[in-house]
């Protein structure tokens, strides 16, 4: 059995806005600490 | 005696606040309630009311805590106390309430503990659910029966507990080191459980259990609620926790980011430990010929009855997954446990300048005698009654009347610009707007649901006598202790 259409779309949609977000915030955190 | 100055240790660095704060955060919650959550309102329909309560309610709370444990200086008493003198119960009011959370959260730990030398010869055998129940904690049918101490769980109490206070005793410094081993490290476990879980036959049908979406119960209001007690309780938010330890941050420090980076490291851990308990739930009901929704389980259930029953049913290494998972829970659980209790010693040393060692170690021995109580036949009983009570009551109004003080009893702008004056990631005026109307609605709205629920059903058919003693009386100790510490006169430094 493989992953339905929407269920890959909430994976997606999940990861974007987590990890996304996540790996957005911790670059900032880099940036400001060259800075 | 008012003391003008003192010097308050720091972190090791920004990153150890920050894994200090996520292990505090990131829990046994994460893993056993969050999946379920999801799998119960609407699969991955969920995440929507989920990310909107991360983002106005969790994100905007934790830089609140963070902004006064930076601003004060000093632990939630204090914080609060600077806020307004007559205002500093509400400081104490959260470490009370997670001392005594950490009372049956360590008896969990120690389930773990045990469960962990359990795995080496898969002790539970073919029938999980009564050897937890029976074999293990000796259940009895009511709280009012006691029934016997489990000599195991005494012992893996006293573990926990000896290492609560061996990690704790030394301050801050002592615990950034420990949390560059003990955030990592459940971590990669999890990843290798998700991996092994995912490899596993029914594994896609247990993973589609938990995202497919229906968004129909959007329009639930419970599903929306349910999304905010999720986040209040997962974030570690309300317990006094977060503003002690931004209080041991260094003068420049980027609350704002770190908030962010706190809720959603939490919120990422939540996310995908659904893959490694929705897999290894698929794998059961492929395993025992059912359906995904006749295996899955959460809380103590899942982690003790669901998932042990999965591992003796592994095709090969049995032993070393069920080892890998309990040690999992144990390291998630621990930096909850240890960051549930430090903010108690830190709050007393704050006023009365004692020795924290001592006080630390005195906290601890509390602790481990208060727990005895739930090593026994009806531990469960009881820790059900309380869990619900002082968590779920206790935290949603604590926040609410976090929200409510800083909000209308004090210059919440202050605030704001202190903490951007600090951060590089700047906050705007809806801040102000989320913390002074909007949440207090949700918290409002969040303790008539618990109310209502508890009045209309009860709560699992315990007794009123059970239900007092174990859940209002406690709760109404806390609540009234922290004025008691409050009249105490200390040595403070405000």
């Amino acid at each position: 059995m493989s992953l339905n259409l929407s269920a890959i779309a909430m994976l997606i949609f999940g990861c974007v806005v987590l990890y996304g977000g996540l790996v957005y915030f911790i670059y900032r955190a880099l940036k400001s600490k060259k800075k | 005696m008012i003391l003008i100055s003192e010097k308050r240790e720091h972190w090791n660095s920004r990153f150890a606040f920050i894994m200090a704060a996520v292990g505090s955060a990131v829990g046994l919650g994460n893993i056993w309630r969050f999946p379920y959550m999801c799998y119960k309102h609407g699969g991955g329909a969920f995440f929507i009311p989920f990310f909107i309560a991360i983002f106005t309610l969790g994100i905007p709370l934790m830089i609140l805590e963070f902004t006064l444990g930076h601003w004060s200086r000093g632990g939630a008493p204090k914080a609060f106390a600077k806020i307004g003198r007559k205002w500093e119960w509400l400081g104490w009011w959260p470490l009370l309430v997670e001392f005594i959370t950490v009372i049956y959260y360590s008896v969990v730990m120690a389930w773990c503990f045990n469960y962990m030398i359990y795995s080496l010869d898969l002790r539970w055998g073919s029938n999980s659910e009564s050897f937890f129940i029976s074999d293990f904690l000796g259940l009895t049918n009511i709280p009012e029966v006691l029934g016997s101490i489990r000599l195991p769980v005494v012992l893996g109490l006293l573990c926990i507990w000896l290492l609560i206070y061996l990690i704790i005793r030394k301050g801050v410094k002592n615990i950034g080191k420990v949390v560059l081993i003990t955030v990592p490290l459940p971590t990669i476990l999890l990843v290798i459980l998700a991996v092994r879980g995912l490899t596993l036959p029914g594994a896609m049908a247990g993973v589609s259990y938990y995202l497919t979406p229906d968004f129909s119960k959007l329009l639930n209001a419970e599903i929306w609620l349910a999304a905010y007690a999720q986040v209040l309780w997962s974030f570690s938010l309300a317990g006094g926790i977060m503003i002690t330890y931004a209080s041991f941050l260094p003068k420049k420090s980027d609350i704002n980011n770190n908030a962010i980076i706190t809720c959603l490291a939490d919120a990422g851990t939540s996310f995908f430990a659904g893959f490694a308990v929705f897999s290894v739930i698929g794998y059961l009901a492929y395993s025992t010929g059912v359906g995904v929704n006749e295996v899955v389980a959460v809380g103590p259930e899942l982690a003790f009855v669901a998932y042990p029953t999965a591992v003796a049913l592994l095709p090969f290494a049995a032993a070393f997954f069920g080892v890998i998972f309990f040690v999992a829970l144990l390291t998630f659980g621990i930096d909850s446990a240890f960051s549930m209790v430090e903010p108690l010693p830190v709050g007393i040393t704050d006023k009365w300048k004692v020795n924290k060692q001592k006080v630390t170690g005195i906290v601890c021995l509390i602790g481990f005698l208060a727990g005895l109580i739930y090593t026994t036949g009806s531990g469960l009983h009881w820790l059900n009654i309380t869990d619900n009570f002082i968590a779920t009551y206790g935290l949603a109004l604590i926040a609410l009347f976090e929200c409510v003080i800083v909000g209308y009893m004090f210059n919440i702008r202050k605030l704001r610009k202190h903490a951007n004056d600090v951060s590089e990631v700047k906050i705007g005026r809806w801040w102000e707007i989320l913390i002074k109307y909007v949440n207090p609605v949700i918290l409002i709205s969040l303790f008539v649901m618990f109310t209502y629920e508890n009045i209309t059903k009860g709560y699992e058919g315990y007794s009123t006598f059970a239900l007092l003693i174990g859940g209002m009386v406690l709760a109404l100790v806390a609540f009234l202790l922290s004025f008691v510490f409050m009249k105490v006169k200390g040595e403070e430094t405000l």
